[in-house]
Formats: C-alpha cells, structure tokens, sequence
C-alpha cells in the first residue's frame, strides 16, 4: 500500500493491532528477501557448476567415452568430439557458439554478477529484519503494559 | 434513510475491490515485464560482446535453429524497445488506478461516517 506521501509515525504511537498489522507486513518482507538471496544462492551454484565442468573439456580428453543424455533417463554413448567451441544457452532462448575460453569467461562473470546481486539484497534484508524485531519489541512492551494494566484494574475492583 | 446509504457503502466497497485487484493484476504484469527487460538486456550485452563470425542460434521450439547475428542484436534491440514501451504504459495505468483507489477510499471514509452519523441518530431517538 503506498501513497503519494508518506508521514513518519514512531512506532511506539501505533496501537496493538497497527502493530500486529506492521509485524507481519515485515515477517511476509523478510522472507520474499530471503527467498531472492536464496534464489540468488542458487543461480549463481549452477553457474558455478557449468564452468567448472568446462574444465573438463580439455584436449587430453578428446576421443575419450561419454555417455549423452537423450532425455532425462536415456543415455547414448558417445565419444568427446570437440573441445574447441561449446553452445551457451544466454537467455529468451538465445543460444550462443562460444570457444571454450569465452564460455569460462561468461560463467565467471555470470557468478560475479550474481556475487555483486547478492551483496546488494543483503544490507536490506539485514534492516527489514531489524525493523521486524524493533516493531515486535514495541508489541510486546505494549502487550505487556496493557496485561499490566488489566490485572490492575481487575484487583482494584475487587478491593 | 440508513438503508439506502449502506447499500452505497456497499456499492463503493465493490468498486474499491475490484480497482484493487486490477491494480494488483497490473503490478504483476509490470514485475513480470520487468524481469524480462532485465534478462533481454543481458543478452543483448553477451550478444554485442561476441566477434562477427560467431554463431547464434535461437530455441524454436525444440529445433536451434542458425540465427545471423546483426539479425539477432536486432531482434533483441526491438524486444527491448517493446517491453519498455509496455512498462510505461502499466506505470501509467498503475498511476490512474492509485488515483481511483484513493478516491474511492475517501468517499468511502465519508459515507462510513455519515452511517456512523445515522446509526448514532436513530440510537438516540430510540
């Protein structure tokens, strides 16, 4: 919900409700932040992965067996034919011829990109989370006050 | 007298809805072509980093099918230029639609108090 001006309101002026409100518009945040650096954690593994068995694909290699996947529980064998140039998938169905040394190039600035992604995300996460155990702080005091409160009134009416 | 306000009441609390939720249809729609401004940009760079005698194919639906790469860098420029077009266009309705909301909220706001209002009233008579 966002308006066209925003007015600062100390957290300890809203009541228990507001509060209950706020905590879980910030819980439902944290965990969309922490579900993207996830995702992020994740992308930048399998990119990882490709470069890695890249360095595979060396000329002592060549010739050797290799078993190719045809669908996912069917394999053909194969021989390594050519360790020169490989076919990098980059994106709305563009695939690209890369020597082998482009394509380790691209996986390692494609892990980089994510690196820099994730230390952006991570300073707002950190302060989503700090604003979410600042707001449950202020909810409890008030709960606590308000119990307080009503054990108060309750005694005094007895006596 | 009451009735037929809360049947207003009623009646902009529908409305507010239903602006609700095509504002939250245009959201998504804007998040989504967002996210593939982002990914058409990045191949637009892989592709504008290639030399000229690379090949290009392009995922037709299971066949890779050989792409020139001019063409390509083309290709992808439009796409571009079309989905900033069509995030423009969501900014705008998303404006418009904020604008409805708040509207309907107000009036809202001052028909739930003029019910107040009435409710109060036919309370004290009784």
């Amino acid at each position: 919900m966002s308006t066209g001006t925003m007015k600062e309101i100390p957290v300890t002026e809203l009541n228990i409700p507001q509060l209950n409100q706020l905590s879980q518009q910030l819980e439902q945040d944290v965990e969309l932040l922490q579900n993207s650096m996830s995702s992020l954690k994740l992308a930048q593994g399998k990119f990882s992965e490709c470069k890695e068995s890249l360095g595979k694909l060396t000329t002592d290699n060549l010739q050797k067996d290799i078993l190719v996947p045809l669908t996912s529980s069917m394999y053909v064998a194969g021989q390594l034919a050519d360790v020169d140039k490989v076919l990098v998938d980059i994106g709305t169905g563009y695939y690209v011829e890369m020597k082998l040394k482009s394509a380790v190039d691209y996986y390692q600035r494609k892990v980089e990109f994510l690196s820099k992604q994730m230390e952006n995300l991570q300073p707002v996460l950190q302060e989503k989370a700090l604003m979410k155990e600042s707001v449950m702080e202020v909810l409890q005091m008030k709960v606590r006050s308000q119990l307080a409160a009503h054990q108060h009134l309750a005694t005094s009416s007895k006596s | 007298m009451a009735e037929g306000l809360q049947k207003r009441v009623q009646q902009e609390l529908e409305k507010l809805k239903s602006i609700q939720k095509d504002f939250q249809k245009s959201v998504s729609g804007r998040q989504q072509l967002d996210s593939q401004l982002k990914e058409n940009t990045l191949v637009l760079e892989e592709l504008k980093r290639l030399e000229s005698d690379s090949a290009v194919y392009k995922l037709i639906g299971q066949v890779l099918v050989k792409q020139d790469l001019e063409e390509s860098k083309q290709n992808v420029e439009k796409r571009i230029d079309y989905i900033s077009k069509e995030i423009k266009r969501h900014e705008e309705a998303l404006k418009d639609l904020e604008k409805k909301q708040d509207t309907h909220r107000e009036t809202m706001a001052k028909l739930q108090a003029q019910f107040q209002q009435q409710i109060v009233k036919a309370a004290a008579k009784a």
